[in-house]
């Protein structure tokens, strides 16, 4: 129906049910988790199946019962984002079978995260804004029942209301945005509207850019209405705000690419000026606040909008090169974000607290997660050999290239000023306390340390051997500009 | 002024009620009714735009993104309304300005 990716996982987001009543009848806790991921697995081996057509010419599945052109497109950029959200809920759906466990609920759980999966998949696969909304709504109600899913706890119900409330009326506004756009186009093909677009300067064009930035901006968290951030994040589940920090809001962050690059290319000495205000607000203010945190989740999720703030100017540059680096980034930052927050996982599971003097000397009693803690967020300051560095470096030369030097020295600075609160981490890690204390203290369990072990090789893999994800990046950038 | 710009002036004037009304209400099902509003505001746009595109033409496309957003709409009420419920138990109250527990 939807292609056979989302077909895969729509098929086993659906089933959970099932797999769940089967869980009670033959006592085996982890059936749904594992059902989870093999549906994960069956989309990826599905995806690197159409990748080599799609590569060279993109793949059209029309939806077909529709009385007008409704179609999924299928480019070098769509299999860039989808191997990125796939990959990254491989690493939380194998992480979440021990960290659901104790909360019940799972087949719940484990629909509602496959939907939004599902949901980010179609996004970037969409190839006009109707199929492009409804499978943005899949992915906002499913994040808002993953936020709030600890219902019996009040902070995740409060950040759950704060998020819905304000995500909701973003969608709300992009759905009148793109009610302007088909009165102004007469068609939401992304194709024909960039046809379309190319050369107009309608006045209604600024209420319909003033909507959009409006509505992707609180869901990509820039700064003005970054606020339902850091609440969503520290108090959503681990492995959920793994997922919703590295690949959720960066889907956000795609969505703007999209339309700024489909729709405004008249527009684009106005709005390159306004991305590369915001992005300096944005990552100057989430890295101070950063810095004030004495809670790890906190902490990470400020830090969050401080990236969210580099992948804006590689988007504000709106070159091949930015464009290559904010996807890059994106990539990279799932990766090392996703890693940060299971680790933090990791320490509450164990520690049952998440405040930096509660964590205090860890590191001693769990290495292993230690580390890979440690690698991941050297990689969020740029450090060389890691992935962080390549992305950081290739969206500061873009800003160079595209004149805009003085947003390049901002990136530097910032990465400067974040280097401050990741090594306020590292040092409470690896504080000594009194032995009695954390004593009984153990590694976590074998299979929440397997996904974060991975993730940090991969961190460390793709910053000393950086081509595969480049290319790919480069490809997908390519595709993104339409026209001009 | 012809009937389009009456009814598109009308949406906007909708779509500024719900911003109103998402900016001052305190009551948390007012607010979920503020969101329904300003859907509702794009969705009567659609609907004017199919029907005013050519003459003796309705465009399909315009109805059917007014369906699914309906039925969207319905989904993120049902997930409010579920929210707010589990945020009656814990605080005693559906006034936004008692959830802010948390520090944005």
């Amino acid at each position: 129906m939807f292609g056979s990716v989302l077909d895969a996982i729509v098929f086993f987001a659906l089933t959970n049910s099932i797999v769940g009543w089967a869980t009670l009848k033959f006592n085996f806790k982890w059936l749904c988790g594992v059902y989870s991921l093999a549906g994960l697995s069956i989309a990826s081996v599905e995806l690197y199946e159409i990748s080599a057509n799609a590569f060279s010419r993109p793949l059209e599945i029309p939806l077909n019962p529709m009385p007008f052109e409704s179609y999924l497109r299928i480019d070098a950029l769509s299999i860039f984002m989808s191997l990125t959200f796939i990959l990254i809920g491989f690493f939380v759906t194998a992480y979440s079978i021990r960290f659901i466990e104790s909360e019940g609920g799972a087949p719940l759980y484990y629909t509602s995260l496959l939907l939004m999966i599902a949901g980010m998949i179609g996004v970037v696969s969409a190839g006009d804004f109707f199929t492009f909304f409804i499978f943005w709504e899949l992915m906002c109600i499913s994040s808002y029942v993953l936020v709030s899913f600890r219902r019996q706890h009040w902070e995740p119900v409060e950040a759950g209301m704060k998020y819905l409330i304000m995500s909701s009326a973003g969608s709300a506004a992009i759905l009148f945005a793109l009610s302007l756009l088909y009165g102004l186009a007469g068609t939401l093909d992304f194709i024909r509207l960039a046809d379309a677009m190319v050369n107009s300067r309608d006045i209604w064009i600024y209420a319909i850019l003033m909507l959009t930035l409006l509505g992707f901006g609180v869901k990509s968290a820039i700064v003005p209405l970054h606020t339902w951030l850091p609440d969503a994040y520290s108090a959503a589940p681990s492995p959920i705000s793994a997922i919703l920090s590295g690949v959720v809001t960066e889907t956000g962050i795609y969505a703007l690419c999209r339309v700024l690059l489909t729709i405004f290319i008249s527009l684009r000495a106005e709005w390159s000026m306004i991305l590369a205000v915001l992005s300096i607000i944005t990552m100057t203010f989430g890295n101070i606040v950063a810095l004030l945190q004495v809670d790890l989740k906190r902490l990470l999720a400020y830090s969050s909008i401080g990236h969210i703030g580099y992948m804006l100017a590689g988007v504000a540059t709106g070159t091949p090169l930015g464009l290559t680096g904010a996807l890059l980034h994106i990539f990279n930052h799932a990766l090392m974000k996703g890693n940060s927050f299971l680790c933090a996982g990791a320490f509450i599971y164990r520690i049952g607290g998440r405040r930096l003097d509660e964590i205090a000397g860890a590191g001693r009693r769990m290495p292993a997660t230690a580390t890979a803690l440690g690698i991941s967020l050297f990689a969020l300051t740029g450090m060389p050999p890691l992935n962080g560095f390549i992305s950081e470096l290739t969206i500061f030369t873009s800003t160079i290239q595209a004149g805009m030097a003085w947003l390049g020295v901002c990136i530097i600075l910032n990465s400067a000023i974040s280097a401050g609160y990741v090594l306020r981490v590292i040092r409470a890690l690896l504080q000594s306390t009194n032995e009695g204390e954390s004593a009984d203290i153990k590694e976590a369990p074998i299979v929440m340390l397997l996904p974060i072990l991975l993730m940090a090789a991969l961190v460390l893999l793709f910053g000393v051997w950086p081509d595969p994800a480049l290319k790919l990046a480069m490809k997908a950038a390519s595709t993104l500009v339409l026209k001009g | 002024m012809n009937m389009l710009d009456c009814y598109v002036m009308f949406s906007a004037i909708l779509f500024i009620i719900g911003v109103y009304c998402l900016t001052t209400k305190r009551n948390i099902i007012r607010m979920i009714l503020g969101i329904e509003i300003l859907i509702n505001a794009a969705n009567l746009n659609f609907i004017v735009f199919s029907a005013f595109r050519a003459a003796g033409f309705i465009d399909p496309l315009g109805h059917s993104i007014v369906m699914v957003s309906v039925g969207l709409a319905g989904c993120v009420t049902a997930v409010a309304l579920a929210i707010t419920i589990h945020a009656y138990k814990h605080y005693g109250t559906i006034d936004i300005r008692k959830l802010s527990r948390l520090r944005g």
